[in-house]
């Protein structure tokens, strides 16, 4: 019998997409230690944390505006739940981390949605979450962005904006349309 | 001018080892805001040498709630085989549950009470822990108590708040019992009720 029928059954994977975009990506570097379409196998108990230290951080950036630790991400799962969901913590004292429209003090933090935009300082991120069986293991994935997620309107592509300016109610997006300009960011 | 810090009274109780399952439990330990970590294993923050614990079993989180000065703390489950009870609640890996201000937590034969006295500093917290020689918690599961219940000749014995300057020492006997009516905290909370006498069984 081959090892490929005697082995244990696979098992899909949670999957978190992180779409970087910031507006000095190309001449600063700031995201040159992400290893960018490469995909990560981490344990699920890890708290996964972002900054600039990078005996502390998970994933770095390379920008002294970025705080030492700015966020960390960890798995948690629901009461009789099967699916794994993300937490978001905001690390750093002196940035608020703006998950959607939800700003995040030091220490706050929230159930991170489907499909959410977190952003501190210039930093964009879209992050994109895909359900797996595993409960061992999570996989992150970092996609760059050529261009702002917000200008671009990627981020509410799929939830176009009516005639009327409001978006629909089921939508897990903004309860509102967001105009965002440089100064804002 | 120091901000307070934040501190966890740990009362701890083993069921079959006794005061020698904590032998290397510190009578204090500071910590910084990142998950403080419970287990066998090397890498745990509070050590316990329990063969029936797994290499981290548990973490109690600091966090802060949206609109609050305070630090919050939630316990979240890490071992993938053994459960944790919390406040009645069991919960399994990854599961996570928010404390209150007395919590009482059963896992791998060990009663942990943990009642927290907040402070304001957010950089760190502090845990003391105290051995208890007798059983702590009644039973694991939520139990809902009324005045019909609380008759006074079974008032529990109270935790002590007292941390044992210099060594872990034991809590004070059962005629050091505190007024036990239910008591609402500062937080809100109705502080939960801590029974002695214990069937411990197969718990977790």
């Amino acid at each position: 019998m081959s090892s490929f029928e005697d082995a244990e059954t696979e098992e899909t994977l949670t999957c978190l997409q992180m779409t970087l975009y910031h507006p000095g990506q190309l001449q600063s570097g700031v995201f040159q230690t992400i290893r960018f379409y490469n995909r990560e196998k981490l344990s699920s108990s890890q708290m996964v944390k972002f900054g600039r230290n990078s005996n502390i951080c998970h994933y770095t950036f390379q920008d002294k505006q970025v705080s030492r630790v700015q966020f960390s991400l960890q798995l948690f799962k629901d009461f009789n739940s099967s699916v794994l969901s993300f937490e978001i913590k905001n690390l750093s004292k002196k940035t608020s981390l703006i998950v959607d429209n939800m700003e995040l003090g030091y220490l706050n933090k929230m159930t991170l949605p489907y499909k959410c935009m977190v952003r501190f300082g210039d930093y964009q991120i879209l992050m994109e979450k895909e359900d797996g069986e595993s409960l061992e293991v999570f996989e992150t994935q970092f996609i760059l962005s050529p261009r702002s997620l917000l200008q671009e309107n990627i981020w509410a592509q799929h939830y176009p904006i009516p005639e009327n300016g409001n978006y629909s109610s089921s939508s897990t997006q903004s309860t509102s349309p967001t105009e965002m300009d440089e100064n804002e960011l | 001018m120091e901000k307070s810090l934040t501190v966890l009274q740990v009362t701890l109780y083993h069921s079959t080892q006794g005061p020698t399952a904590f032998t290397n439990v510190p009578s204090r330990l500071q910590h910084d805001t990142s998950p403080l970590l419970v287990g066998r294993g090397q890498d745990a923050h509070l050590q316990l040498k329990l063969p029936r614990l797994s290499r981290l079993h548990l973490s109690l989180e600091p966090y802060r709630e949206k609109g609050s000065t305070l630090l919050s703390f939630c316990l979240k489950a890490l071992s993938h085989r053994g459960c944790v009870w919390v406040n009645g609640l069991m919960i399994r890996y990854l599961e996570q549950v928010p404390l209150s201000t007395v919590n009482r937590v059963i896992f791998s034969g060990v009663q942990m009470v943990i009642h927290i006295d907040w402070g304001v500093s957010l950089e760190a917290f502090v845990c003391c822990f105290h051995l208890s020689p007798s059983p702590l918690i009644y039973r694991p599961e939520a139990e809902e108590t009324d005045e019909y219940e609380s008759s006074p000749q079974e008032q529990p014995p109270l935790v002590s708040r007292e941390a044992t300057p210099g060594h872990l020492g034991f809590l004070q006997g059962p005629s050091q019992t505190q007024d036990s009516s239910p008591q609402q905290s500062s937080r809100g909370e109705t502080e939960i009720q801590l029974q002695r006498e214990l069937t411990d069984g197969a718990l977790c």
